[in-house]
């Protein structure tokens, strides 16, 4: 009856999820053009640089075939600007990167992880979804690739405890019609702030379940009502 | 209310809730303690809260009911008051070990709105507590030792929850430093 796991996703389940994010990578040798059943990746190249997927650049470094490029929201000067917005605007978490112009009609428009939020060229302002894991996976594989790795590394430790600290603060306001703005938390976050705010909902709606069932009952009145209202009107056309 | 074999749900409904006898039964004065005589009309007994409930609300015979109930002293106008003054320092586990079921419970026979108020709110304060609590390694043993035992059963099951996601978290963290 009880499934071991929690629902939701796990922290291993969601960085297996980031290590689809692209990233930048300036290769050492040379790699003819993968086909992979996602897709092919373009040959590398030295010393142009290439889009791959966290995954595979990840085992480039290990092996010490490529170098990573970090985004550049992951250097320092743009995590102090973040950090500062986080703590002065106590309300909200800061936005996540802009979705770029809907292409046209009739293509579907591209959201995470298919846009390229953690290569090179990606929007120094804005933290992605996948920043904490992809932070601090780059930290631990590339440290030698920042320029800064301990100051980058305190800084994602002080975003991180600064946004959890709002996400419980979040229960304060919540009420049970359970309305929270979300907008910008990451998916390590979510994963982490999960149980708490659902369990903190359920609670709150068990005690205002007889309420609940009164506005229910009331409602359905009402509805049953409208829809007599409704069957006059259709007579009457 | 929840499913059938819900631990929690039978362990509230078994929670004593003071009860008014409204008519004389015959032969029932065992319960009191008296095991040879009949329950006197008027006379105050705590009963479990499903049958206080079944006594009072079911459809019987008569045009009057068999007891009234009247709310347990775990949610009495003294402890609201304590809440809404500070939830923090309430001792629920000692009020009554599932708390806020039993609340919940009461306020399905008793529609009073102050109490859902004050119910809301102690939880969402003492939410934000646990979850302090839950994340910071010494709080549920040197200063905040007193406020966790007073805990009741839901929400030591959302101080396990924010505990086990923050370690889950952790652990990952800590996984990635052995690769």
């Amino acid at each position: 009856m009880a499934l071991p796991l929690p629902p939701g996703l796990t922290p291993p389940e969601i960085a297996f999820l980031c290590e689809m994010e692209l990233v930048t990578v300036i290769p050492r040798q040379k790699l003819e053009r993968l086909e992979l059943l996602g897709g092919s990746l373009p040959p590398l190249n030295p010393p142009h640089r290439a889009p791959l997927p966290l995954w595979l650049a990840l085992l480039l470094k290990r092996q010490r075939r490529a170098n990573i490029l970090p985004p550049l929201w992951l250097s320092p000067h743009s995590l102090t600007a973040i950090l500062d917005h986080e703590t002065e605007h106590g309300d909200g978490f800061s936005p996540p990167p802009r979705l770029p112009p809907l292409p046209s009609q009739n293509t579907l428009p591209f959201s995470p992880p298919f846009l390229p939020s953690s290569t090179a060229d990606a929007a120094p302002d804005a933290l992605p979804y996948h920043w904490l894991e992809l932070g601090e996976m780059l930290l631990e594989t590339a440290a030698d690739d920042f320029e800064d790795p301990d100051s980058v590394r305190k800084l994602l430790r002080g975003l991180r405890e600064v946004r959890m600290a709002k996400l419980r603060q979040v229960v304060e306001t919540l009420d049970a019609a359970g309305g929270v703005n979300m907008n910008g938390v990451g998916g390590m976050e979510v994963a982490e702030g999960r149980t708490f705010v659902t369990g903190v909902i359920d609670g709150l709606r068990k005690i205002v379940t007889s309420r609940e069932q009164q506005k229910k009952d009331r409602d359905r009145e009402e509805r049953e009502n409208g829809d007599d209202y409704d069957d006059d009107e259709m007579e009457m056309q | 209310m929840g499913s059938y074999y819900d631990v929690d749900a039978i362990l509230t409904d078994a929670q004593k809730v003071p009860c008014t006898f409204e008519l004389t039964v015959p032969g029932l004065g065992y319960v009191e303690g008296n095991m040879s005589g009949d329950m006197k009309q008027g006379s105050k007994v705590e009963l479990p809260l499903w049958l206080g409930e079944m006594l009072a609300f079911s459809q019987s015979l008569n045009t009057s009911s068999l007891v009234t109930l009247d709310p347990p002293s775990a949610v009495a106008p003294r402890v609201l008051n304590a809440l809404k003054a500070d939830p923090r320092t309430v001792d629920l586990r000692a009020l009554a070990p599932h708390f806020y079921n039993l609340g919940a419970r009461i306020l399905e026979l008793f529609d009073d709105d102050e109490m859902m108020e004050v119910l809301s709110e102690t939880f969402k304060a003492r939410a934000a507590v646990i979850a302090d609590q839950a994340h910071n390694p010494r709080g549920a043993l040197g200063e905040g030792a007193d406020f966790m035992r007073g805990l009741d059963e839901n929400e030591r099951q959302l101080f396990r929850a924010a505990h086990d996601s923050a370690k889950a978290v952790r652990t990952w963290m800590a996984d990635l430093k052995k690769q």
